[in-house]
């Protein structure tokens, strides 16, 4: 077996006092889809977020393609490159275009000159079926758009790895198919991806493996379908029993 | 007690000739304390305690003292030392014009800091969070992410300064400046009509906040033309 | 610095004079402050284009001009007022105490309308819709929701309306009041020593402005204690 894209090594991180995660050991290859669910505050956010260095661990190892993640600004920034996230608040720029938005990254970190940035942010426009929209400010797009955008956005440094964190939550319930159905899209094209996510219809048709938290711990890792049909862990029965149950 | 409008309109044009030492101590000080306060900022935002350190303690000294005691002190203190008058600020520092600039200069800088780091740490996380995730550096963060956004949400506080450094620019006159506020304390002397006097010099200095308010405000507008408020 | 030994007494009394220009201003801006803010709120469209032109004026005008427009200005008000029952008044002198006083109460108060204004309209309207669909009346929503909410939105600001006071005393001494300034030249008059002399006055003020920057940290950390372990 090649090496694993993502090494996670008995990974600690805290908030002061409060720890928010406790021994986190994961691998993840290339191509795998990995759904990560659990309660709020069990720390499935801070885990992702560790992994593009938006927080720091306080111990243990993160690998991102062989590549130690410590305080040296130059591996961050490559691994940056490399890893895209989208966020539940979308967070795109609110005073550049849909079109600058996308083009930003690629003329600043890949120094691509701007008709090649162009070009590339029409094509992920087009992917994500709204290319149209090029020339409006964000705040002109309904929710759905907005994310799909930040999907486009994130695919224009084309990542080896696409983080999504909770990327469904703030958005009206009839707008969370047009952005599971971009997202799973994805999927099948074999990217290499980690949701945090209560969308358990998308676990079940895409995740390689569902991953479970809860108080900052890995509770319980299975496929999906031993996830859901056969839940080891007294933790996992009560959170699914919870979240199925209406 | 009459309100003499003959007094008045022989008067406002005498004023309205300190109009330019007005505007002269407003542009300068503003356009020099700008600087001073982009300075004062970047010195903070730095992690390096050298920088930040000195830049705290010259914004809570100037914040924290009143601007007549600040003018006072470097145009009747600062000629106190010999160094000071064999130095080559001299010229600048003789004059009451000079030190008016300087002392004004130094105190909107000190304020103006203030708000352009609020501004600053005002621009939602998420957004810097968004542009560390596409690799982007901390620099080109600061340069298209943070300045964009915070310059727009700077706009409002910023005009109220602009507005409070017009009023201070008046404090120019104790210091034997012949603005317009010194004109008038003039003429008052003169006339002993303080109403006729003092009320219409208010009214032109409302004049001018209005237009400031105004031309901050058109431009505020501008700036945030595509961003949701 | 032993020129100032003699001077110590001076600057001390000097100083107790703007704490309790402070004090009386304090008092007074607190009380404009929340006539005009209730005026702005007010239906009476009387009531809130007096209020609107209050602020603009003394927002848009020069302290030192206020101060000398209220000094010599109601030198003259009075003046006349007396002369009309003994015509052989000559003058009426007005405390540059209370003239400067009034004065920078009028100014602060101002900004603490447009203060106490967005205090009142910043309480979140579900809390008030919460206590009186709990049954509250209008006087136990007043005191026990609205009047706390509004303390802990103005309170920022209220800190800073105290500083512009404090700071504001020292214009005072333009209209010949016997404050921290006038010792200062008359200090420097004697001694020749004028960087030494404003400096000392440069300090006192510093400290009162820490002193009140301190307190009001406090209150708001106060303020904030009970609403973190909400979080």
């Amino acid at each position: 077996m090649t090496q694993p894209l993502i090494q996670m090594q008995n990974v600690d991180k805290f908030f002061g006092s409060f720890q928010a995660l406790k021994n986190i050991n994961l691998e993840v290859h290339k191509g795998e889809r990995i759904v990560v669910c659990g309660p709020s505050g069990s720390g499935k956010s801070t885990m992702i977020r560790c992994i593009n260095r938006l927080e720091k661990h306080n111990s243990g190892k993160i690998l991102i393609g062989g590549r130690e993640l410590t305080d040296s600004e130059k591996d961050i920034d490559a691994v940056r490159r490399e890893v895209g996230m989208v966020f539940q608040s979308f967070n795109l720029f609110p005073h550049m275009t849909v079109l600058r938005n996308l083009m930003l990254a690629p003329q600043l970190v890949r120094k691509n000159n701007k008709s090649k940035a162009k070009e590339i942010a029409m094509k992920y426009l087009e992917r994500v079926k709204i290319p149209d929209q090029a020339n409006k400010y964000p705040s002109q797009l309904s929710g759905g758009q907005q994310q799909r955008v930040a999907i486009a956005r994130a695919l224009c440094m084309s990542p080896e790895i696409l983080l999504f964190d909770e990327p469904t939550s703030a958005l009206d319930p009839e707008m969370i198919n047009e952005v599971l159905e971009v997202m799973e899209d994805l999927a099948n094209e074999g990217m290499t991806m980690i949701c945090v996510t209560h969308e358990m219809g998308f676990a079940r048709s895409v995740a390689d493996r569902v991953i479970f938290m809860d108080l900052g711990e890995i509770v319980e890792e299975a496929s999906p379908q031993e996830f859901f049909e056969n839940p080891k862990n007294e933790r996992t029965k009560l959170f699914l029993s919870q979240i199925l149950s209406h | 007690m009459s309100f003499d409008i003959t007094l008045i309109l022989d008067s406002l044009p005498k004023m309205l000739s300190g109009i330019g030492l007005t505007f002269q101590l407003l542009i300068l000080s503003g356009v020099l304390g700008l600087l001073l306060a982009f300075v004062l900022l970047l010195m903070r935002l730095t992690e390096k305690w050298y920088f930040s350190v000195p830049a705290q303690v010259f914004i809570y000294v100037f914040r924290g003292t009143p601007i007549l005691v600040q003018i006072f002190i470097i145009y009747y203190g600062l000629p106190q030392f010999e160094a000071i008058r064999e130095s080559i600020f001299w010229p600048i520092l003789r004059e009451p014009f000079g030190c008016a600039i300087l002392a004004l200069t130094l105190n909107t800088g000190a304020y103006v800091s203030e708000i352009l780091r609020g501004a600053v740490l005002a621009v939602d996380r998420g957004l810097l969070e968004a542009g560390s995730a596409l690799g982007l550096s901390r620099n080109q963060r600061f340069i298209y992410i943070t300045s964009p956004l915070a310059i727009r949400l700077g706009i409002p506080p910023y005009s109220n300064d602009v507005i409070s450094l017009l009023k201070s620019t008046a404090l120019a006159s104790t210091i034997t400046i012949f603005d317009m506020m010194g004109i008038a304390r003039t003429i008052v002397a003169e006339t002993y009509a303080p109403y006729e006097i003092f009320i219409s010099l208010a009214i032109i200095y409302m004049i001018f906040t209005f237009f400031i308010q105004k031309g901050f405000g058109y431009f505020e507008n501008f700036m945030s033309r595509h961003v949701k408020k | 610095m032993e020129a100032i030994t003699g001077w110590w007494d001076d600057y001390f009394f000097a100083s107790i004079v703007v704490l309790k220009i402070f004090m009386a201003s304090l008092l007074l801006m607190v009380i404009f402050g929340l006539i005009g803010a209730a005026a702005k709120l007010s239906n009476s469209i009387i009531a809130k284009k007096i209020a609107n032109a209050y602020t603009i004026i003394f927002r848009g005008t020069p302290e030192i001009l206020v101060v000398l427009l209220i000094y010599f200005g109601s030198a003259i008000a009075l003046t006349s007022l007396f002369q009309l029952f003994d015509p052989s008044i000559k003058y009426v002198d007005v405390p540059p105490f209370w003239a400067g006083t009034f004065a920078i109460a009028l100014i602060v108060g101002s900004y603490a309308t447009e203060t106490f204004r967005g205090a009142f309209l910043g309480v979140e309207p579900g809390s008030i819709e919460a206590a009186r669909a709990l049954g509250l009346s209008n006087l136990q929503t007043f005191v026990y929701i609205r009047i706390p909410e509004m303390w802990r939105i103005a309170l920022p600001s209220f800190g800073n309306h105290m500083l512009s006071l404090v700071k504001d005393t020292a214009l005072i001494s333009i209209i010949g009041l016997n404050e921290l300034l006038f010792v200062a030249e008359q200090a420097t008059a004697t001694t020749g020593k004028p960087f030494t002399m404003f400096i000392v006055v440069g300090l006192i003020y510093l400290g009162i402005s820490t002193v009140i920057t301190l307190f009001v940290m406090g209150l708001e950390a106060y303020g904030r204690s009970h609403l973190r372990a909400a979080k």
